[in-house]
């Protein structure tokens, strides 16, 4: 393979600042088969709008698939659960420290995201978001809006509190049409 | 029949786009306004809903996903975080900060390409 093809296949290496683990299957369709194709995710922690190559896009084609909505839908109640147990665990005993809890919306939010893909459930595209904040006499409001289509996208979400810090998880499913 | 081809989903996301649609918005919304807590859940729909109208009008085939979140600026810390599980190549985010003499506000706005 020349080093330019693979550039495109790869392009989040030359991505700085950011972890790349190859190991996590994107499926796309072709002929009515699932294929499971090897691609690379990237973690990057960088709080800058991501920086992308404009040369390194990789144009995908798939065929047309005739079908209308997901086979199987999102189970929010089961995501419900993952989200109560895993910001549980992670954060029954906790005090807020701000290096502890910068970590953890981290951590926390790859925890999630990496139990839900577990699911399996095909050609959903998911958004995990994380909000921990110190609790005391402070107001706060988080409010979020979507433009998708209801019968085949949701959202699932938790707050978790103990003394000193709330947490708030979603997990926003979005079908790939 | 005749292939439709995707048009501007070549060329992904435009975050900086985005952004500044997003920032226009909530200056509209807060600028010059200090926190009150009985306006609040007025102004974070407000910042949502404009912003998504206003990124509609773009004309994009994307479906959007925008979330808002207001604090009141005190000695007490906020962290936020968000994972994706989506084509980079197509799909894309962006956040927005922004704060006054009495609160701060962060906006994420996630686009996911729709393929026509």
């Amino acid at each position: 393979m020349s080093a330019l093809a693979k550039d495109k296949l790869f392009p989040a290496l030359k991505k700085r600042g950011s972890v790349c683990s190859p190991g996590n299957h994107e499926f796309r369709q072709k002929e009515g088969h699932w294929r499971s194709k090897h691609s690379v995710s990237t973690v990057s922690h960088s709080d800058e709008p991501s920086q992308r190559d404009e040369t390194s896009r990789l144009t995908v084609r798939v065929e047309n698939t005739y079908q209308l909505g997901p086979t199987k839908h999102f189970p929010v109640a089961t995501v419900n659960h993952i989200l109560k147990d895993v910001l549980t665990a992670y954060l029954q005993e906790a005090e807020y420290d701000p290096e502890f809890c910068r970590q953890m919306t981290k951590t926390i939010s790859e925890v999630i995201k990496a139990q839900v893909k577990e699911l399996m459930i095909p050609r959903y595209k998911l958004i995990v978001t994380v909000y921990i904040g110190q609790r005391d006499c402070q107001s706060i409001l988080i409010g979020s809006r979507c433009l998708w289509n209801p019968k085949s996208d949701t959202v699932s979400s938790y707050v978790f509190r103990n003394s000193t810090l709330f947490a708030l998880a979603n997990v926003y499913a979005v079908y790939f049409e | 029949m005749e292939e439709y081809h995707r048009p501007c989903d070549e060329v992904g996301f435009n975050a900086e786009e985005a952004h500044n649609i997003v920032k226009e918005c909530v200056d509209g919304v807060l600028g010059g306004e200090d926190y009150n807590q009985n306006n609040i859940n007025q102004w974070t729909a407000s910042i949502v809903e404009q912003s998504l109208a206003h990124l509609v009008k773009l004309g994009k085939a994307y479906k959007y996903i925008v979330t808002c979140a207001v604090v009141q600026r005190s000695a007490y810390g906020f962290h936020t975080a968000s994972s994706c599980f989506w084509d980079t190549t197509s799909d894309g985010t962006c956040t927005v900060r922004w704060e006054n003499r009495t609160m701060n506000c962060i906006v994420n706005v996630f686009a996911i390409a729709i393929v026509l």
